[in-house]
């Protein structure tokens, strides 16, 4: 079990009800773990429409958690 | 029967106003220009109205026509007098009937205002003093474009038979305080005065952006919107007010960068760049600035910075928070591909309608941009910088993320590879979106209907024509119903169906086409039930 700290952008942050979270899981990889939150808070976006970044370096999805990693889920924003 | 016509004797009103009755008319408005006995401080003793009349009668229609358009009225009439009148006099006279008074007001206020800009018609006022002089009132003459919007006291320069009155003394603008900042100086002032920028999107990114560069000095700011104020714009555009509501945002914006700053040349545009253009018009600029709420724009011009070497800074807003990202166009630099490859669906990232957004979270990163783009023109340190800033409005948290180009375009071919042949895909697509007034305008020409709008909004809605409803999110799961013949999507505003078009020639279906501008951009037709 590893446990990390998440931050959400965006519609994320409302469809995840809050603009972070720790959490604690058994995702082997970012994938996984966006695959759990997915189900979890039904986030709309594929893992494909998003940007992950951790500890403030954009990631590979392949990317296995770390404990105590920051994970941000960046969507695209369009409003202006 | 044309709603506009030039009269060079007295009209009668009263046969005008029953020439509006409509049955299904609740409201009637009119406006009336008077001759008035002053004008800039002089007594005036008459007017003369001249006219290019054919060319004023076929403009006069349009803006007519524009106007029962555009608000669904179902009448209007416009008369605009010519030859001698005198005080009292009426020069022009607008009427519109319409179902509700709301839209009567709004049409008659847009007639008004247009004529006043776009119409071939010169005056000449008669002074207590016995001289006169001709005082513009067409487009031909775009010093009344500057003034405060609707004041209509004529402050346009002086004719030289007027000259008598004191003039003001020319602006001259005071960049002292920013010159005084030992990396900016005169030389940096220097550099921002050659410097032309182009704005895309004069919104709520685009409104400090423009006024703080205005306001620096930069020489040539080109502008492009095309775009009309609205009501819901007020509470995030600052350069703009009530008043303006209606009124294209490219010639507020215009005037509102020349009333601040004179000694600035703005150069306007008011249709989107195109694939086929972008890069001819970024390669006219020496940094460009995106602020507009357009997902499909921000790829646009990405790779139009690349493909032409142009900084870009870009910015976009959800509700609280933002993102920063300049793209450099040199070479090996990110750009906005390497970070979201595609673009993606519409809906997918939300715009400020659907999501909503607060007033200054597009003013803290628009201000953010007109700092980047100052720091980029004057080389001030720390300009380089391609990080993505994600900034956060309601917990102060600003994240800077940086790019790794190596994981980014560079993967597919360079992001100048990548630009290259998203343009041509995107170039290639252009004739997608077809413009109709009226869909059985569309049957007529051969085309099949399907709309992709979602049930709900269907029953809400409905077309009264033929049609197959297939979603736009389920477009791509059965091609069989693409065979044959010219086919024709169309959702409400033609986003969804624009994308979905594309996402099925990429497909092979060939044949396939999106309604630009969707169910609101059809024509309605006076007496049937409105949308």
């Amino acid at each position: 079990m590893t446990t990390v700290n998440l931050q959400y952008y965006a519609q994320m942050r409302e469809q995840a009800g809050s603009s972070g979270e720790k959490l604690t899981t058994q995702a082997g990889s970012l994938r996984e773990l966006y695959d759990e939150l997915r189900t979890r808070h039904g986030f709309s976006l594929p893992a494909d429409a998003l940007k992950v970044a951790v500890n403030t370096q954009f990631s590979d999805w392949s990317r296995a958690l770390d404990e105590g990693d920051t994970v941000v889920f960046i969507p695209p924003v369009a409003g202006g | 029967m044309s709603g506009f016509r030039i009269a060079a004797t007295a009209v009668d009103l009263a046969q005008l106003r029953d020439s509006l009755q409509h049955p299904g008319s609740g409201g009637f408005c009119s406006f009336e220009g008077w001759v008035r006995n002053n004008n800039e401080g002089r007594e005036v003793s008459g007017l003369e109205y001249e006219a290019y009349d054919a060319l004023a009668v076929i403009e006069g229609g349009k803006i007519v026509d524009e106007a029962m358009a555009r608000y669904g009225v179902l009448a209007a009439q416009c008369v605009h007098r010519t030859g001698n009148l005198k005080l009292g006099d009426l020069a022009v006279w607008i009427g519109v009937s319409s179902a509700h008074r709301d839209e009567a007001f709004r049409a008659c206020r847009y007639i008004i205002d247009e004529i006043k800009h776009r119409l071939p018609i010169w005056k000449k006022e008669h002074y207590l003093t016995g001289d006169t002089a001709w005082v513009a009132c067409s487009h031909t003459e775009r010093a009344h474009e500057h003034e405060a919007p609707h004041v209509h006291h004529h402050a346009h320069p002086r004719p030289a038979e007027d000259a008598g009155a004191v003039a003001a003394p020319p602006f001259r603008p005071d960049y002292s305080r920013q010159t005084r900042l030992r990396e900016v100086g005169d030389a940096g002032q220097a550099k921002l005065a050659a410097a032309r920028v182009l704005v895309i999107g004069a919104g709520g990114l685009g409104c400090p952006v423009l006024t703080y560069l205005a306001g620096a000095g930069v020489g040539t700011l080109g502008i492009v919107d095309a775009d009309r104020l609205d009501a819901s714009n007020l509470h995030r555009q600052t350069m703009y007010d009530a008043r303006d509501i209606g009124e294209r945002k490219v010639d507020l914006a215009a005037r509102r960068v020349t009333a601040l700053n004179p000694t600035v040349t703005v150069e306007t545009r008011t249709q989107p760049l195109h694939p086929g253009n972008a890069a001819e018009v970024f390669a006219q600029y020496d940094l460009v600035v995106e602020c507009t709420d357009d997902l499909g724009s921000r790829y646009l011009s990405s790779d139009a910075a690349v493909l032409t070497g142009t900084p870009l800074i870009l910015a976009s807003v959800y509700q609280y928070e933002g993102q920063l990202q300049v793209v450099s166009g040199k070479p090996g630099d990110p750009c906005l591909r390497c970070l979201w490859p595609d673009q993606p669906a519409p809906g997918v990232a939300g715009s400020c309608v659907e999501s909503g957004v607060l007033g200054p979270v597009p003013g803290v990163l628009g201000t953010m941009q007109a700092n980047e783009a100052l720091k980029l023109l004057l080389g001030l340190p720390g300009a380089a910088t391609t990080d993505l800033l994600l900034v956060n409005l309601l917990d102060h948290a600003i994240q800077r993320l940086p790019v790794d180009p190596s994981q980014g375009c560079r993967q597919h071919g360079g992001c100048r590879e990548v630009a290259r042949r998203a343009l041509e895909q995107a170039q290639d697509d252009t004739d997608v979106d077809v413009h109709f007034e009226h869909l059985d305008e569309a049957i007529a020409a051969g085309f099949r209907l399907i709309d992709v709008r979602e049930p709900a909004e269907i029953a809400q809605r409905p077309i009264d024509l033929p049609s197959q409803a297939v979603s736009s999110g389920k477009i791509t799961e059965d091609t069989s119903v693409f065979a044959g013949g010219r086919v024709l999507l169309l959702c409400a505003s033609g986003k969804r169906s624009g994308h979905a078009a594309r996402l099925v020639r990429g497909q092979g279906a060939r044949n396939v086409y999106s309604l630009a501008g969707g169910l609101a951009a059809l024509r309605r037709r006076p007496g049937r039930a409105a949308g």
